[in-house]
């Protein structure tokens, strides 16, 4: 009998995974659909680049984007500075395309929000996507955080903050950490300016770096229609 | 004092010489504009792979502040041959005419000639690099634009809002000024021990080269004598676009020159009052 | 009144070479004091010490009787001076160049003292001409108007007719005459060929080797009774005889083989010839030359001196 109960209670278990794997599933479509709802934005901009050997100030300007992945940001003459296409600004690029396996993870708590954690694995073997990690609300149906692995690019960090434009699934703020490679020019071609910083002993190899990038929205504009020609200035 | 120095000032501009070096830096101007204008996208792909690889930057990334930029990266190096042209001379050039020796007969204590020397080469070289600010400045910004200013150091890609590199350019024009005095007084001295002026040009730029070879040479023995060579702190001028500004390094330098200016100008005096005219 | 300059024991030496020895000498106000010594005898290094050019090593110098070092500038403003080659600025103008020496001498100086200048050296109708284009004779008149625009009362000048030709040589003695005595400046003039000197000086210093040989005025230095005839003869065995019974004998110098020198006024030489020829002594040539001249020649290069007629 008890032999039984234990059966019982293994397959309870595994079928009720199933049901929670589905349901995560699920969770995980509902999301990306709702986030392919937005096929174009152009939103006002404040983007503030943190990389240890960029010093860049803050960037005011407008930020075009078409899906799947054009990106473009607009400053009025300024030069336009945006990550490589492959680790896009927007949460649509961080997440894979196609089927997908999904495994949940299950409930945290992440700052005092409940929030779902997922991971999603692409099935077809070529995508840049190794892994996805999710961090969802449920209530409100947007992610507040990824965690995607890349083939190319190392892992990108997205956290998100929402507010006016939830129901578009759109941020207020994202904060994207990246992994940078190291920066060197020769000194006999930049012939330098030392400053006497102290220069802390470094590699001969280029090694990662951790970067980030904050971006405020100030305000969208949702779905207008913006043409690729747009994007080829 | 004010009339010799108007006298100073009179011979260097009515000498056609003086206006080959506003030629000069005319040219070398305009060539590199033009370079910039046939070539100059491949060379900031060039510059630029390390940080093309990570991140897309679109616009006029090539736009008149770069290009002045380059233009003084360049020019800086050459102008102390142009202000040795004329500071080189100042006393050199007198002997060898064979003027000197009248000037030195007129009531005029020598001191104050070498003052008056000392102050001419330095209002031409304020013009040299008035003219250079006009030449690179104006014109590039007419040829390529307006546009954020990227700075490509050997360590570090700094961005400049448009809005704000006029300022910097200002102060490292006049950084520029400061540590063209120094060749200025440099070259007023090697030109108070020679009796004709090529010595004194050839020496000047002999001594800059050599100098700034030893400033840039990562070696331990050069790195203790670095700070005290002024041609460490010559290009000072590029701590202006650097982010945070760096000032109290740019101080530091420009004390330093201050300090060689002043040294090579008494030692040109007590030499100079002196100095027998033999020629 | 003091003598204009007096210098006292003055020595100036280059590594080893002794350029000036112990020389000492004094010119008055108005003389014409000529500076006679051969090339590298110390002319122009002592003319150069005067100006404040050279440092003396020791020895003192008086302008006026006022030690030079204690007032150098306004001791200058008392002197106008060209120093070997008159050098200018080649691509100003005469009148440029004028213009700026002048204000360097004194600022108070107007444009009509420049033509007034212009007018004495001779220089009127060329001086908006650049200076490059100027001949030898030109310049050196532009460096005579520089050294008097400012009205001092002594003129140096360092051999002033060098590379001029002969009309040139001719105009700037007239020049220099003239200066002293229409303009009452004082002069010291150098130059390595005797007969320059003898031409305008008042008072002479002949230096050699950076010492003085003699210093005294040119009346005195150069009696005509001090010059030396020399007469070459045809062989004559009784020629001792002849002059020994005649008037000519406090005359006679010495007897060197077939050439006699008498020391006497070249004013008698055609009496001397006569009688000579009357004697029956044939008389192949008659050379005269000054004692100055012939001790100056013996310590000089005799080639220096061939251009003179004699």
């Amino acid at each position: 009998m008890r032999k039984y109960i234990s059966l019982l209670v293994i397959m309870l278990t595994l079928v009720s995974h199933r049901v929670r794997a589905d349901d995560a599933t699920q969770l995980f479509y509902t999301l990306r659909t709702k986030i392919a709802t937005v096929k174009d934005y152009r939103a006002d901009v404040r983007m503030k680049i943190d990389v240890s050997f960029m010093r860049i100030p803050q960037l005011k300007g407008t930020l075009l984007f078409k899906a799947p992945d054009k990106m473009r940001l607009e400053r009025n003459g300024g030069l336009s500075m945006l990550p490589k296409k492959n680790i896009n600004l927007t949460i649509s690029n961080l997440i894979p395309v196609g089927n997908v396996t999904v495994i949940d993870i299950g409930n945290v708590t992440v700052k005092g929000k409940k929030l779902r954690l997922v991971k999603v694995i692409p099935e077809d073997d070529m995508n840049n996507i190794v892994l996805t990690k999710l961090w969802i609300d449920e209530a409100n149906l947007v992610a507040v955080r990824a965690e995607t692995t890349t083939r190319n690019d190392g892992t990108v960090i997205m956290d998100l903050d929402f507010n006016k434009y939830m129901s578009f699934g759109l941020p207020d703020k994202v904060t994207i950490y990246m992994d940078v490679k190291d920066y060197k020019l020769p000194k006999g071609v930049t012939m330098d300016y030392n400053n006497e910083v102290p220069v802390a002993p470094k590699d001969a190899k280029p090694k990662a770096q951790k970067g980030t990038i904050e971006i405020n929205y100030l305000s969208y504009a949702i779905n207008t229609g913006l043409t690729d020609a747009q994007f080829n200035k | 004092m004010i009339q010799l120095l108007r006298i100073e000032l009179y011979k260097i501009f009515r000498r056609p010489r003086t206006y080959i070096s506003f030629g000069i830096v005319t040219a070398i101007t305009f060539v590199i504009q033009l370079a910039m204008l046939t070539d100059g996208k491949g060379f900031v792909n060039f510059a630029l792979s390390g940080v093309n690889e990570q991140f897309d930057i679109q616009g006029n990334i090539l736009n008149g502040y770069l290009i002045t930029y380059i233009i003084l990266q360049s020019l800086l190096i050459h102008i102390p041959l142009l202000v040795a042209l004329v500071a080189g001379d100042a006393l050199a050039g007198e002997a060898n005419l064979g003027t000197l020796r009248l000037l030195l007969t007129k009531p005029i204590s020598r001191p104050k000639i070498v003052m008056a020397k000392f102050l001419s080469s330095f209002i031409y070289t304020v013009l040299l690099i008035v003219w250079l600010a006009v030449v690179a400045l104006f014109f590039s910004l007419l040829l390529f634009g307006k546009g954020d200013m990227i700075n490509l150091k050997s360590d570090s890609f700094i961005m400049i809002l448009q809005n704000d590199v006029m300022w910097r350019y200002g102060l490292a024009f006049a950084f520029a000024v400061l540590a063209m005095t120094t060749i200025a007084s440099m070259s007023l001295l090697l030109s108070a021990f020679a009796d004709n002026s090529i010595g004194p040009i050839i020496s000047t730029m002999g001594i800059v080269v050599v100098l700034t070879i030893l400033s840039n040479l990562e070696l331990p023995l050069f790195t203790i004598i670095k700070p005290y060579l002024f041609t460490t702190h010559m290009i000072g001028w590029k701590g202006f676009f650097d982010d945070p500004v760096p000032y109290a390094a740019i101080g530091k330098s420009a004390v330093v020159l201050f300090l060689y200016t002043i040294g090579f100008l008494l030692l040109t005096i007590v030499y100079f009052n002196k100095k027998d005219i033999k020629s | 009144m003091h003598p204009i300059i007096e210098t006292k024991n003055l020595s100036k030496s280059f590594k080893q070479f002794k350029a000036v020895s112990d020389l000492s000498f004094t010119i008055n106000h108005g003389d014409i004091y000529g500076f006679l010594g051969q090339n590298g005898a110390g002319k122009s290094t002592t003319m150069r010490m005067l100006l404040g050019l050279i440092f003396p090593d020791s020895g003192s110098i008086y302008i006026d009787g006022e030690e030079f070092n204690n007032g150098r500038r306004h001791l200058l403003s008392k002197i106008g001076a060209i120093i070997e080659r008159p050098d200018m600025y080649g691509y100003l103008s005469g009148w440029d160049n004028l213009k700026m020496f002048a204000a360097l001498s004194d600022s108070s100086i107007k444009a009509n003292r420049l033509h007034e200048v212009l007018e004495i050296v001779g220089l009127k109708g060329r001086e908006h001409d650049k200076v490059k284009a100027y001949s030898q004779g030109m310049k050196q008149r532009l460096g005579i108007a520089i050294a008097l625009v400012h009205k001092p009362d002594l003129l140096i000048l360092d051999e002033p007719t060098n590379g001029l030709d002969p009309q040139g040589i001719a105009e700037m003695r007239a020049l220099i005459l003239s200066l002293s005595r229409d303009h009452g400046k004082t002069i010291l003039i150098s130059s390595h060929l005797l007969y320059e000197i003898e031409q305008v000086a008042t008072s002479m210093i002949i230096i050699h080797k950076g010492k003085k040989v003699v210093e005294g005025k040119v009346n005195s230095l150069l009696n005509p009774d001090e010059t030396f005839i020399e007469i070459d003869i045809l062989p004559d065995d009784h020629i001792l005889q002849k002059i020994n019974a005649s008037e000519w004998k406090p005359s006679l110098g010495s007897i060197k083989q077939e050439t006699l020198t008498f020391k006497m006024n070249p004013e008698r030489t055609p009496q001397l010839n006569c009688w000579l020829v009357g004697q029956g002594v044939g008389v192949t040539e008659i050379r005269s030359k000054h004692s100055l001249e012939a001790y100056f020649l013996s310590l000089t290069d005799d080639t220096v001196i061939t251009n003179r007629a004699l």
